[in-house]
């Protein structure tokens, strides 16, 4: 790759595109950014009711105490008290005095009354601060102290609550997909029998700290003070990282959309840059663009007091996140026939990566799934947090990973013969994987470079089910086989569909076996790089990570539970192999054969090890 | 499209199918709902998943013990079992309660003595609590303890109510409310309803630059239609798409059990706000060729102005909860109208823009 042509041609997408006609453009931004700020502060003033005003309406004379509340309460609009009124539904609560004569009788009239139970408490606790004698007001002091139960393995065991058993249970399946993917779940499970209260207890350990460092280990106050743990200023703020990489993304989609409406692409195409250079150099504007923003955020929000303690840490954990959307981005504008098709899909892509950075991050001081995404790093050390290298890297690398392989999946498609044809998106993903594919080695190649993306898509999994409690566990691990299973199989069906594998039995054994191998392969890889790092590191932090392997167990027992999942991958890839080669109808079937088999194998795994 | 009346059909009707059938060829029509319905299950799960950790009554483990210790128990203790979600453990020494809470057989301790205040005469109840730190349930445990320690101050409050110039205000009765019904209403509602305009505006936008980019909107200028007959024809598709997805939106929510009041009310409203997002979409368009800077400055206006709305006296977002939730007002009537005009004006503005253009010049 040379260096200076790649500069070159990310000077011109800046100067090209961003130069001349656009300056306009720019000076409307900016008007439209400050009318932004503008609308934040008036309605951080007080300038707008809430979303909420007016939704309930309330039946109460001036003369009832209730009044005061209801009137100061922007979501209750206040009618007076009339029976009738009430049956036809123009009111929800009627209050005379202090007592409910009536309520509707409708789910909206009980959501009301619990509403105005919380209004009347807040007014109840305005007017105390308004009191002279502040003992009579505040009779009650609280000294809050957060303390590790060290008790808490026995009432585990003992079944205590079974919300905390299943996410235990689900945390450790975090582990597996993180450590090992669906076998995993061999040892995963292993560790949700003889490992769950170790895990749980060296979790709560390192999140202890946490804890403590948000609250300050104890507060006090009055009991009206005392606030659950939960960091949702920080998410907010996490949330201003996100939200300007999607403007990013939108520019970068047109631009590498335009590249194939009227050819005009080939004009580089032809040129001496390599493929790399032009992709690179069209991006990295972008890429620079969006780090630019984000060190500015992180500036701006450390310099106005808001989050003093952002540092480079942020910003540097936001790139992969950042990486992540222009390489999405790139694949979309790569497949998609037109602009409105870049649209749809661009959206797709916001509301998806959102989530995977979002949903995790609700988590961050609760459990160790939170960092699954890059985006609690970000909360972290937006609250003065210290991050250790281990959670930064388990928290970056799938995401950077990720963006590697969807870059050189679509970069697979930048060339003269995909650019400038229309297909449907489905056809095109089996394009980008098919211009991978050169001999049966390929298979192995593939299955084990899809193995990023499975782990992203599984962690994602693992966190959007484990809220759910013990449904979680079997949710879990029918999304891991369905994940895994596609990720196989996919490549296969490309290579087959494009006549790069021969259709005749005994090859489609051979390319299904190694696409087998090489999901094993990759996958143990990762395991054993995190076994490494469990003996290099306090168990605090690595017990998350690494405690895939059961105690306790004999070499010869180990060495089957690593081998068997070698044998499962490899049936099922079979399976989905043979359905492959003979159509799209068969691949459907044969791929629900293989997800059975596979889900079979784990289900037992569980049920017996557990 | 190709049918052998067309031409007896208004273009603009044409140009509007046209624009559709391209859109659900590439079944990305499929996408739009598939990603809406992403973005209500996850929101709906946000909210679940928060409530989880908050509501202890949605948890399976709701039942929390706690241990209470110290002089001033008996308070405590009352106040513990009036907590519907939390069961009192009485012990005679704090120590004692401290060790159960360590061998995990209590979730938190309470331990609640007489203390000489701060400032002035008399005393106050000091508490002190301990909470598990670091678990899942510890959200669950410290709400807990907050509504027990609540609870204790008003019983405190209303002992030393000679003390107090105005007497705290008993509360109503608690109600078994579903705790999603207000967000339901004030969030996913006005999500629903409002992201298929803002596709749709940001869809013309493409429809739009896609024509002029690609150079095909002078294929369309040899055909018998003027300029105007296509942009209104391009528009017209984008805005009938909207409420067409908040009427799917609106029926599926009411075979889940959530009614949406005043559905018609509900439509046009969707109905207006979509026009007035469309046309704004089709002139940037128009007006800067590039799908690039369009797209960009689409969205950043529609923000801007969706967020400056937040002036009016009423948001859209809160017309539309009003609306679905049955408490409409005269306002809430008064804005709908008003979007409706506001969205007639600039349609016949834009017209006017429109016929203006030289159509060479794009």
């Amino acid at each position: 790759m040379d260096g200076r042509r790649l500069l070159r041609i990310a000077r011109w997408e800046v100067t090209k595109n961003a130069g001349g006609v656009d300056r306009r453009t720019v000076a409307v931004m900016m008007l439209a950014v400050v009318g932004m700020g503008l609308v934040a502060t008036l309605a951080v003033g007080g300038a707008g009711a809430g979303l909420d005003s007016g939704i309930y309406r309330v039946g109460v004379d001036q003369s009832s105490p209730y009044y005061g509340p209801a009137a100061d309460d922007s979501t209750f609009a206040t009618v007076p008290p009339s029976q009738p009124g009430l049956y036809r539904g123009d009111q929800e609560l009627l209050f005379v005095g202090t007592t409910l004569v009536d309520r509707s009788r409708t789910s909206k009239g009980y959501a009301a009354q619990s509403e105005f139970r919380d209004t009347v408490d807040g007014y109840n606790e305005r007017r105390m601060a308004d009191e002279d004698n502040a003992t009579a007001a505040y009779p009650v002091s609280v000294d809050l102290q957060y303390v590790e139960q060290s008790g808490v393995e026995e009432s585990l065991a003992t079944g205590d609550g079974e919300s905390t058993d299943g996410s235990g249970g689900s945390g450790s399946d975090g582990d597996d997909s993180g450590g090992g993917g669906g076998d995993g779940s061999a040892d995963g499970s292993g560790s949700s029998g003889t490992g769950t209260s170790t895990t749980d207890q060296d979790a709560a350990g390192t999140l202890g700290g946490l804890g403590a460092g948000l609250t300050g280990g104890a507060t006090s106050g009055t009991p009206a003070d005392i606030q659950p743990p939960f960091p949702f200023e920080s998410l907010v703020l996490a949330f201003l990282f996100v939200v300007p990489l999607n403007f990013v993304i939108q520019a970068y989609g047109s631009t590498m959309l335009s590249e194939r409406l009227k050819r005009r692409g080939e004009l580089l195409l032809v040129s001496p840059a390599s493929r790399a250079e032009i992709i690179a150099g069209k991006t990295l504007p972008y890429f620079l663009g969006a780090v630019g923003v984000i060190t500015a955020i992180t500036l701006a929000l450390r310099f106005s007091g808001i989050a003093p303690s952002g540092s480079h840490v942020a910003v540097l954990a936001v790139l992969p996140l950042a990486a992540l959307f222009l390489a999405a981005t790139f694949c979309g504008a790569m497949f998609a026939r037109s602009f409105k098709e870049l649209t749809f899909v661009t959206v797709t892509i916001t509301v998806s990566l959102t989530s995977y950075a979002f949903v995790p991050a609700i988590f961050t001081q609760v459990t160790p799934i939170a960092l699954i995404s890059p985006l609690t790093i970000v909360v972290r050390d937006l609250q003065g947090q210290s991050i250790s290298l281990l959670n930064f890297a388990f928290s970056t690398t799938p995401p950077t990973l990720t963006a590697a392989i969807l870059f050189g999946l679509g970069a697979g498609l930048y060339r003269e013969e995909d650019m400038f044809t229309q297909r449907a998106i489905p056809l095109k993903v089996l394009d980008s994987l098919s211009g991978r594919i050169f001999s049966k080695w390929s298979a192995l190649k593939l299955s084990a470079l899809l193995l990023p993306f499975v782990f992203v898509a599984e962690l994602a999994a693992v966190a959007m089910l484990f809220a759910l409690g013990e449904v979680s566990i079997p949710l879990v691990l029918l999304a891991v086989v369905i994940i895994e299973e596609v990720a196989k199989s996919l490549h296969l069906y490309a290579g087959f569909s494009s006549g790069r594998y021969s259709r005749s039995l005994r090859p489609a054994l051979v390319v299904g076996a190694l696409s087998g191998v090489g999901f094993f392969l990759a996958e143990k890889f990762v395991l054993i790089a995190q076994l490494a790092d469990l003996q290099s590191v306090p168990t605090g932090e690595a017990a998350f990570i690494g405690s895939n392997v059961p105690e306790g167990i004999g070499p010869v027992l180990v060495a089957a539970l690593l081998l068997a999942p070698l044998a499962l991958h490899v049936v099922t890839a079979s399976v989905s192999s043979l359905g492959a080669r003979k159509g799209k109808r068969q691949y459907a079937v044969a791929l629900l054969a293989a997800m059975a088999i596979h889900f079979a194998y784990n289900y037992a795994v569980v049920t017996t090890l557990v | 499209m190709s049918k052998r009346n067309g031409r007896s059909w208004d273009p603009r009707l044409v140009v509007a199918r046209r624009d559709l059938s391209s859109l659900s060829r590439e079944k990305t029509i499929v996408l739009a709902l598939l990603i809406q319905l992403f973005v209500a299950a996850f929101s709906s799960f946000l909210v679940v998943g928060l409530t989880s950790l908050y509501d202890p009554g949605s948890v399976e483990a709701g039942q929390i013990e706690i241990g209470v210790s110290g002089d001033q128990q008996d308070a405590l203790f009352e106040a513990v079992q009036r907590q519907s979600g939390a069961t009192p453990v009485g012990y005679e020494e704090p120590a004692g309660a401290r060790a159960a809470f360590q061998r995990g057989e209590v979730d938190a301790v309470l331990t609640a003595t007489s203390a000489p205040a701060a400032e002035g005469g008399g005393s106050v109840m000091a508490v002190s609590a301990t909470v598990p730190d670091g678990s899942i349930r510890t959200t669950v445990v410290v709400v807990q303890v907050r509504q027990v320690l609540k609870t204790l101050e008003r019983q405190e409050r209303v002992e030393r109510q000679g003390n107090l110039e105005h007497d705290p205000l008993p509360l109503p009765p608690e109600a078994n409310a579903s705790p999603y019904f207000g967000f339901t209403y004030t969030v996913l509602m006005p999500l629903l309803l409002f992201l298929p305009p803002f596709i749709s505006g940001s869809v013309a936008v493409d429809s739009v630059t896609e024509e002029i980019e690609r150079g095909t909107l002078e294929l369309l200028r040899v055909a018998p239609i003027s300029l105007v007959d296509v942009v209104d024809g391009k528009a017209l598709g984008m805005i009938l798409l909207a409420p067409a997805q908040a009427a799917l939106w609106i029926l599926l929510l009411a075979v889940n059990g959530t009614a949406v009041s005043n559905p018609l009310w509900t439509l046009t409203l969707v109905t207006a706000i979509a026009a007035i997002v469309v046309i704004v979409g089709v002139v940037l368009g128009l007006h800067l060729g590039r799908r690039r800077p369009a797209q960009l400055l689409y969205s950043v206006v529609t923000l801007v102005v969706f967020g400056g709305a937040v002036l009016l006296p009423e948001h859209p977002a809160t017309t539309a909860a009003k609306l679905a939730i049955d408490s409409p007002t005269l306002t809430t009537y008064g804005h709908v109208l008003g979007y409706v005009f506001v969205a007639g004006v600039l349609y016949a503005l834009t017209r006017r823009y429109v016929d203006r253009i030289e159509p060479e010049s794009l």
